[in-house]
Parts: structure tokens; sequence; C-alpha cells
């Protein structure tokens, strides 16, 4: 063919082509210079921290949301009468005292001075009084108060008298929920939907622009009763959906923290030039759950069998990168009454696996399925391990990996014979993890295991209405070493709650429930 | 097709060969390594390529040489075993819409045009939830998605061909219009099919690595390309060779089929 | 085309109904209480018998236009995706160009020195990016132009116009360079065609100036590489999930793999209808700009041009 030099055709094209590429090549240099820096791109008094989360604040309604997206915006904007520590302590909060009477019935705390709303009013028991009793009275409440409670009163300005008919241990920790935040009576004069859309409450920021579907701007309170706080003005809670790429901005400072930092990039964040991490001790124990109304693991034998077969500390160690204890048992070690450190778990132990598969119904092994959840990393790994250590006593395990929305629906309709889930306290009380856990007659129905022992159920109740001390953490003892002798769930490791940070970022405070507090957040 | 040998484009050689190594690769490492793919050894996990792990070791401290190649079975087998039917559904479609157009024409049109409109991510997902994740999922989408490349392909060559003289001489001398089609139309048209089918079946592949990263592929112990290089991604920039190797199988297998899908079009032409 | 609206709309519909899972259960959480789960069903109207809510569906759309409000996010489904789709038009746009500015000098250099290593070049190195997975080449880019060499922002977008180009550079080449070998491919093909073919030996026979003959090449040999590329954009509306994951862009199609994963039946609905009106757009626009191209051409002479996508 022949060669030529001139084609008009080929040099416009060309340059059209030119000019785009310069285009953006122009647009990108121009920026190159200021590339948005989070935080530290402060001018004059305006600090910003911005928080990199995984899903949008949709609702800020403090009594229908339980999920962590919206409870821990809920929680910066609305405070309760008692919280709790970085190490799932109860402590005063807006109270600045509490008392409960010997019989367990009455529980009287008395409100701190000086509190104010993020609107300027006084906070009064009466505001106290209407937020406990507009929740019980949600019918839709997603952490509804469990006690029989019989009055909510304000004998004066300062103090909320709560009456129970029953006595009922876990109340003082129910109410530490932010479920429990204090609200202004009568929403200050809105109606209830007003109110949320623009909520006013005694936390330590204030929303000043949000969008359902993506970023959340927060204000500093200037009213907020810890004088001086918070350190930050701005508080951003942006929708940043991918893990990985969380990660890289937090490395480039266009975000200061990440909230859910997945567990095989800490190692990185932690040695990390411009990152550090921040942890705390979890309510949160991954576990493998049986379905005690399939044939197979119905048997008690065939559980243990797994059990034993299996190495958790193998688990813990391939998908936590040091940053998890192996569970021992239900209650995770951040949870008091945990046996974790004196319990005998049904673990580690081929011969014993063997000889208990020897005494089931399935001598010789059998076939069954595990449930995943698919996209979660470190539950398929962790399904692979049980995978081959059944397979070493003949129990052919299948892995059947579908979307959460299936599984969910899956899991909830006993549709199911082995899955991994997390198990996860709401309240710092050992009762918030085995009521749901062990309970046949709750609706989680021994988180729909359907396990039930009448020793076990009967135990539990009881330590509902002990007094905390030495007698409720006997019960809670037996209770804990009869499901790990029964195994309806193998408990595998509680990860240690972590935030990924810039290096310049100091006083965070992270909660045992994922939470953080930032009022102490300073930047530089 | 027709091949004159002394002039075979040498990229189609070219390709050939790179593929032919990859296939006696994939099925021979396994059958000489010490190490079996599903084999977990936490104690070794995450291992930096070596002597003894030339590709180091996963999160679970398996060999990924020996799981690249394992992968690589399951992976080669699936693309080719998931593009046949849609291969063979595509080329039919286009050969009864091209030749008769008028209403089958119109079918099939919509239909694709339909299927086109429709977000592929949604379909991709709608077909995993239902099925589950794994190989069927994966089979389906893709027998509802893949035929239409084939089909428009097919029916562009065969319409152009329909109003050629031969045909309609054929056609007057008594051949019935199955026999036309099968012995005349298809005979011509195939080698386009062919050569959408070669270069398609690299972009079924780097489909179905994609669905692993979204956590809708092939379901785990299975060795996969894409659940490895999903699962090795968190570690790019701290352990590289966990998601980078067998990110570099699925390079090389594409670059040879589109090295023999660019040599057999050249080819088309040439003869 | 009407009816492939109409096709998409019905399917749509009865399709994220038939998929198990539960939107109640997943905006409600793992701990919801099945009175909390029946109660949201009955606001939703989901438990209603589905030919009920398929009319009222359509009766909304048909008289409002209004796809229905999101059951995640709590407000107007069609306001989302209208939010959402400018990301989305940008990335699709910055890719359009790239690939045009990629393609078209590399394709003409190649056939016009057909056989030379210029031409082996043109044809062996893009066919490496085609094996690479989108989300993986975003990946490096992120950590190679992002967080090592901080030329680009990690993700998201930026204000103003050169702030969006700034944003759109590492994911609209992303998009571009999985596309390009496609179509550097088929436009290579096409131009050695109509060299060969015999108009072009007609004009050349009938002595034109070389800048004509290559104008007309060039017009013929891009029809069917526009049709090729409208098919791909037409993948790309909604497709552009993976590169606005990789990077963080609050686009459609992150939109629509949330929607997905929540069960968000009206957003699903409304991703896919406006997706649908989108893809329709594109390839009347396609059918125009061929229109036009072959109208030109024919001043030239007649060329058909059948087939041959590859």
């Amino acid at each position: 063919m022949k060669k030529t030099r001139t084609f008009s055709a080929l040099r416009t094209a060309l340059t059209a082509a030119t000019a785009a590429v310069l285009a953006i090549s122009l647009a990108a240099c121009s920026q190159t210079g200021g590339s948005t820096t989070a935080g530290t791109s402060a001018s004059g008094d305006q600090t910003t921290f911005t928080y990199a989360r995984s899903a949008a604040v949709t609702s800020l309604n403090l009594w229908t949301e339980i999920t962590s997206n919206n409870a821990f915006a809920i929680d910066k904007i609305f405070e309760p009468l008692v919280s709790f520590d970085k190490n799932g302590k109860i402590i005063d909060w807006l109270a600045k005292s509490h008392k409960i009477s010997d019989d367990g019935l009455t529980y009287t705390f008395t409100l701190r001075d000086g509190l104010k709303f993020s609107n300027g009013k006084n906070v009064t028991a009466e505001d106290a009084v209407f937020s406990i009793e507009q929740h019980q009275a949600e019918k839709d409440a997603a952490l509804p108060l469990t006690a029989d409670i019989a009055s909510v009163t304000a004998p004066d300005e300062k103090t909320v008298e709560i009456k129970l008919n029953s006595p009922y241990t876990p109340l003082l920790a129910e109410l530490a929920n932010f479920s429990n935040g204090i609200v202004p009576k009568d929403f200050g004069g809105k109606s209830e939907d007003d109110f949320f859309a623009n909520p006013v409450g005694t936390g330590p920021f204030v929303v000043s622009k949000w969008d359902k579907s993506g970023d959340l701007t927060f204000t500093k309170n200037e009213n907020y009763w810890q004088k001086g706080k918070p350190g930050i003005t701005k508080l951003v809670y942006k929708l940043v959906e991918d893990g990985t790429q969380a990660v890289n901005q937090l490395k480039t400072g266009q975000v200061d923290g990440i909230e859910d930092p997945a567990l095989e990039n800490l190692d990185e964040l932690e040695n990390g030039n411009d990152t550090k991490v921040e942890t705390a001790g979890s309510w949160v124990t991954h576990t493998f759950f049986f379905n005690t109304a399939d044939e197979h693991f119905s048997d008690v034998h065939v559980r243990r069998a797994l059990a034993y077969a299996l190495n958790r500390s193998d688990v813990t160690k391939a998908v936590s990168f040091g940053h998890a204890d192996t569970a021992k048992t239900v209650l995770p070690k951040a949870i008091e009454y945990s046996t974790q450190d004196s319990i005998k778990p049904v673990d580690n132990d081929l011969t014993k696996a063997k000889e208990e598969l020897a005494q089931s119904k399935y001598p010789s092994g059998f076939d069954a399925k595990i449930l995943l959840a698919s996209g979660n990393n470190a539950y398929s790994q962790a399904a692979q391990l049980l995978q081959s250590a059944a397979a070493k006593i003949g129990v052919k395990l299948e892995i059947e990996s579908v979307d959460i929305a299936t599984f969910r629906s899956r899991f909830k309709a006993f549709d199911y014979q082995i899955m991994i889930n997390s198990a996860q306290a709401d309240y710092p009380d050992a009762d918030s993890i085995i009521d749901f856990q062990a309970d046949p007659d709750g609706f989680s129905k021994s988180y729909w295991t359907s396990y039930s022992n009448p020793e076990v159920t009967e135990e539990l109740k009881k330590a509902q209405v002990t007094p905390d001390g030495d007698e409720r953490a006997v019960l809670y003892e037996k209770i804990q070493q009869t499901l790990a002798d029964e195994v309806p769930y193998i408990p595998l490791y509680s990860p240690q709650i972590v935030k990924a940070v810039r290096k310049n970022v100091t006083g965070l405070e992270v909660l045992p429930n994922n939470s953080v507090r930032f009022q102490d957040v300073k930047i530089g | 097709m027709k091949l004159s040998h002394d002039r075979l484009p040498s990229t189609l050689v070219a390709g050939v060969a790179l593929l032919i190594a990859i296939v006696l690769a994939v099925l021979i490492i396994p059958l000489v390594s010490p190490y079996d793919p599903t084999a977990e050894d936490i104690s070794s996990m995450l291992q930096p390529p070596s002597f003894a792990h030339p590709f180091g070791t996963d999160q679970l401290g398996r060999d990924l040489l020996v799981r690249v190649a394992a992968a690589g079975r399951v992976d080669l087998a699936l693309m080719v075993g998931v593009e046949l039917l849609p291969f063979i559904i595509g080329t039919a479609a286009g050969l009864i819409a091209g030749y008769y157009g008028g209403w089958p024409n119109r079918v099939i049109t919509l239909l694709s045009d339909a299927l086109i409109a429709f977000p592929f991510y949604l379909l991709v997902a709608v077909v995993a939830f239902v099925t589950g994740t794994g190989i069927t999922g994966i089979f389906l989408t893709f027998l509802i998605m893949g035929w239409i490349i084939f089909a428009r392909t097919v029916k562009g060559a065969t319409a152009s061909l329909a109003g050629a003289e031969w045909v309609e001489s054929a056609r007057v001398m008594g051949f019935s219009d199955a026999s036309i089609l099968v012995h005349q139309m298809l005979p011509n048209v195939l080698s386009q099919a062919v050569i959408v089918l070669v270069s398609d079946m690299v972009a079924l592949l780097v489909a179905i690595v994609t669905l692993g990263y979204l956590g809708l592929g092939v379901t785990p112990p299975t060795p996969d390309w894409g659940t490895m290089i999903a699962d090795g991604q968190s570690f790019l920039s701290t352990r590289w060779w966990v998601s980078t190797l067998p990110g570099c199988a699925v390079v090389l297998v594409g670059i040879a089929l589109a090295l023999i899908g660019d040599g057999l079009n050249d080819a088309r032409r040439q003869s | 085309m009407l009816l492939v609206l109409v096709l998409v709309t019905i399917g749509v519909f009865l399709i994220v109904r038939l998929v198990p899972g539960d939107p109640a259960q997943m905006v409600l959480g793992l701990k919801a209480r099945p009175e909390q789960i029946a109660d949201m069903h009955h606001r939703l109207g989901l438990d209603q018998p589905i030919g009920k809510q398929f009319t009222s569906f359509v009766g909304t759309l048909l008289t409002t236009g209004d796809t229905g409000q999101s059951i995640a996010y709590n407000v107007s489904s069609r306001a989302l995706v209208l939010d959402r789709l400018p990301v989305s038009l940008w990335l699709i746009c910055c890719s359009a160009v790239l690939v045009v500015a990629i393609s078209l000098p590399l394709a003409m250099t190649a056939a016009l020195h057909k056989g030379s290593w210029v031409d082996q070049l043109v044809r062996i190195v893009p066919t490496i990016t085609l094996g690479m997975p989108e989300f993986w080449v975003g990946l490096v880019f992120v950590l190679l132009f992002a967080v090592t060499l901080k030329v680009f922002p990690v993700g998201g977008t930026q204000p103003g116009i050169d702030g969006m180009l700034y944003s759109m550079a590492l994911p609209s080449l992303t998009i571009a360079l999985a596309q390009t070998p496609f179509i550097v491919r088929s436009l290579r093909t096409r131009i050695l065609d109509v060299l060969q073919s015999d108009f072009v030996v007609t004009l050349r026979a009938a002595h034109l100036p070389e800048r004509v003959i290559h104008r007309h090449v060039l017009r013929n040999a891009l029809l069917p590489a526009l049709q090729l590329y409208g098919m791909k954009i037409s993948f790309l509306v909604g497709g552009t999930l993976v590169v606005e994951q990789v990077f963080g862009l609050k686009g459609v199609g992150s939109l629509l793999f949330s929607a997905i994963t929540a069960r968000d039946f009206p957003l699903i609905q409304a991703i896919a209808i406006y997706c649908a009106l989108g893809v329709v757009l594109i390839s009347v626009i396609v059918e125009i700009a061929g229109g036009l191209i072959d109208y030109r051409v024919r001043g030239g002479a007649e060329q058909t041009t059948a087939g041959g996508v590859a």
C-alpha cells in the first residue's frame, strides 16, 4: 500500500484527540498542588474531622433505629442518663449519680447541673421522663426496654425515678444504650417527624447538612455541657462504600479516620507513615451457628465432633492479623462475667473429634452445607478452615455462598445447617448476648439455632433478676460452660474494635459497641 | 475458513503458541507440585515468593502457584463451557433473523435491545441471588446475555448474503431454506462468529473475575482467579503477590486470545 | 423502542420480587423483631398481592413520572437517581473522549503502516489491557498515581468543572483502557477493508488527492466502530458500577449496587427504567450519527458495512 503524508481527516481527528488529552491533563496539573486534604485544611479556628463510613445515615430517630450507620450518628446528638467507657464499664453521663434500691425496684438518677440542649434550653427531669415514656410507647422500637416498668416520674427538676414491678438487673445497662437518649419534652413543640429531621439533643454535635444517601455534616454544639468541648468545629461523616478506597483516602489525608477498617489492612495502617490505629475491646464474637433442628446437628455429638475438629486459633490467626482474641465462650472478654480465661472449651482435638463422631448417629460421616454471606473475606476463610477440619473426620461440608439479603431471609426462616454470623451485645450486660442466643422462647429462638435447654433457660431468667455480684457470676459461669459443652454454636474470635486515623489525630475514644467519642479529638 | 499455510498470520501463531503453553502449564503444574491447592497451612500464611513457593502463599497458607494453575483449569473450562451455548444459540438466532427478516428479526432484535437496555449488573446480581453464587449463576447469566453479540454479528453477515444471486439461484433450484441456511449461509458467516467468539472469551473471563471481586463469583474453596484477585486486593500494597500473580494469569490468557482473534481476522480478510 | 422500555419496566418489577431477600430485613437490621417487619411490609404495601403492587406502581409512573420512595434512604427514588446521574454521565463522557483520543490515531497509524512494527505494536500492546479487570486497573492506578505519586485524588469528586475533570481522570482512563482494544481493532480492520475496497481503487484511479481518499476511508470505517461503541456504551450505563466502587464515586452504578444489596425495590426500578431510557437515547443518537456519516459517505461511493464487528 502507498504511504502518504497529508490526510486532513486524520489530522483533524488527531488534533481533537490531543486537545482532549491536554484539557484533562491541564485540569489535573492545575489541581495538583491543592489536592484537598481533610482535617488539617483548617482555616482560622475551624477544624474539621472527616470520618469515612461505609453506609449513609438514613434516619436519626433514636427509638426506631438500630443499624450502626444510624446509631453512631444518633449517639453524637442524643445522650442517655448513663453510658459506658471503653472497657464497657457503666458510668454516669447526663446523670451525675444514680442509685438502685436494695430490692432492685427503684432506680433514682440525679441530673448534672447546667445541662443544656443544643438550642440553649435547660434540660430538666421532665425531659428525661418524656423521653423514656415516649420510647416505651413506640411500637416500632428497635431496642425496647424489657424491664417491667411501673412508672417513670420526676419528683423534682433534677431527679428521675424509675419504679419496676419486678427486679430486672440489665436495666441500667439498657439505659446506657443510645436509644435512651434524652430529647426535649414534647419535641420542643414540633411534630415527631419534624423533630427528627432537625433534631435537638444534649450531645456534642448538631446536624448542619444531611444527605440521606451521602454525607452528613455535624457542627459543634456550642452549648455542650462538657466545657470547652468538642475540640473540633466540624465533623463530616463521609460515605465511602469501598474499604480499600477508604484506606487509600486515609493514607493521602482525604479523610482523617475510618470507621470500619478491614482487619487485613491493619498492619499496613498501623505501620504507615501517616496513619495509626486506635483500639478497644469488643462486644462482638464471630461464630459458627448450628441449626439444631437439622437432623444432623440436633445430635450433640456431631456438634462436639466439629468443634473438636476445628482449631479456632488457626481461624483467628488467618483472619485477624493479631487484632482478635480466639473466643472460648459465648461472652466476649469485654462483657462482665465472661469466663474467657477460665472456661474449658471443646476445641482442637482430632482424637476426641473422632470419638464424638463415633458416638453420634453418623459415625461414618455425612454431607452438609455451610451457609455464608458472600463478599466477606474473613468469613469465607473461616468457612474454608471448618470445611477442611470437618473433612478430617469424614464430614463433607459444602460452602453455599449467597448474598447478604438472601442470607438473612434464609437463616431467619431456619433454612440452613451451619452458618457463620456475628453475635453482638447491644449494651454492656451479659444478658444482651445470653438472652438473644440461648432463650428458645424469644423471637430469635436462640439466635435461630432452635437450641433449647430448660436448665439454661431457667438460669438465664434467674440471672436477669439477680443483682450484680457473685451469685449472678455463678449463674453466667454455668450457662457459659453448658453452652460450650453442648455447642449450639462455635464462637470463633472476638476482633478488637479498631479505628484507623491520621497520625496527627489525638483524643479519639473508641467504644466497645464500635462507636467512638469525638469530643476530645484534636487534630495537629 | 481457508488458511494458506505459507501466509499464516504471525499473530495467530504467537497466540496459539501462548495459549498452548498456558494450557500445558495449567494441566501439568498441579500434577507435579508437592502442594494441594486446597490444603491450608496457617503457619505459613502470606509468605512472599520463595524457592519453596515460587508464587508465595495466600491467607490460608496455600501455595499460590498450584492454586493459580488449578484455578486456570476451572476458569478456562468455565470460559469455554459458558461460551458454547450462547455461541450456538446466538449464531442460530442471527442466521434466522438475517435470512428471513420480518417478524423473526423483529422479535430477536427487540429481545436483544431490551436485554442490552437492562443494567447488566442488575441481571448478574439477580441471577446470582436466585441460584446462589457460583458456577450455575455465571452460566445462566452469560447464557441470557452472551448470545446477543453472536446474533448481531451473524444477522448482519447473513442479511448481506441473503440477497446475493447465488442464494436466489439455490432457492430456484429447489433447495430448502434449512438446507440453504446450514449448507450455504453458515459456512460463510461462521468465520466472523468464531472471531467474535475468541475476543468475547476474554471479555467473559474478565467478567468472571469481576464477579469474584463483587462477591458473586465461584464459591470457595474451588480456586478461581477472580476470587483470588479479590481476596488479595486488600494486600495489594503490602503483599503484592497474592492478587498480582493470579492477575497476570488472566492478562496472559487475554493476550493469547486477543492475538488469536486478531490473527483469525487477518486470515479471513486475506482469504 | 417504546416496547423496549415497557419490557424493561415489567421485567425489572417482576425480577426484583422474584429474588429471595426482604427489604425490611435489610433496613431494620439483624435484630429486627417480627412485628417490626410486618409493620414495615404493611407501610410499604409489600403485603399486597403482586398484581396490585404492579398496577399502583405503573399508575404512579404514568401519571406523575415518579418511581416511588426509596426504602433504604427514605427519599424519592427519582430524585436520588437524578442526583447521582451527573457523576455517571461525566464518567461515561470523559471515557468516551479518551477512547476516541486513543483509538483513532492508533488505528489509523497502524492501518496505514500495515505489517510494519508500528502496526504490530498497536495490535499487541492494547491486548495487554484487554485481560485486565477494571477493578484491578483502578486499584493499581489509585496506588500508583494517587497514593504514591499523589498527582490525582484517591477517589470521590471535587467541585467545579476542573475539579470534576481532575477527579474523572483516573476512573475514565480505567474505563477507556478496557474499551480501546476492541475499538482499535475494529477500526483498524475497517480501515484496511475500506482501503482495499473497490471504491478506493476507483477514487485512486480517478487521481483524487490522498487526503480526500483518507477522509472517505475514515468516514466509512467510523460507522461500524460507532455502532460497536454504541453497544459498549450501552453496557456502561449502569455498568460503571465497578469503577465507581473502586474510586468511591457516587454515581448511578454504586447506587444500583447498594440498592440491590438492600433490596430497595423502588430504587432498583427507578435505576433500571432511567438506564433503559438512557440506552434507548444513545442508540437513537448513534443511529442519527451513523446516518449522518453514511449520508456524507454516499456522496463518494456506495459501500456496505455489514457485519465484521470484530
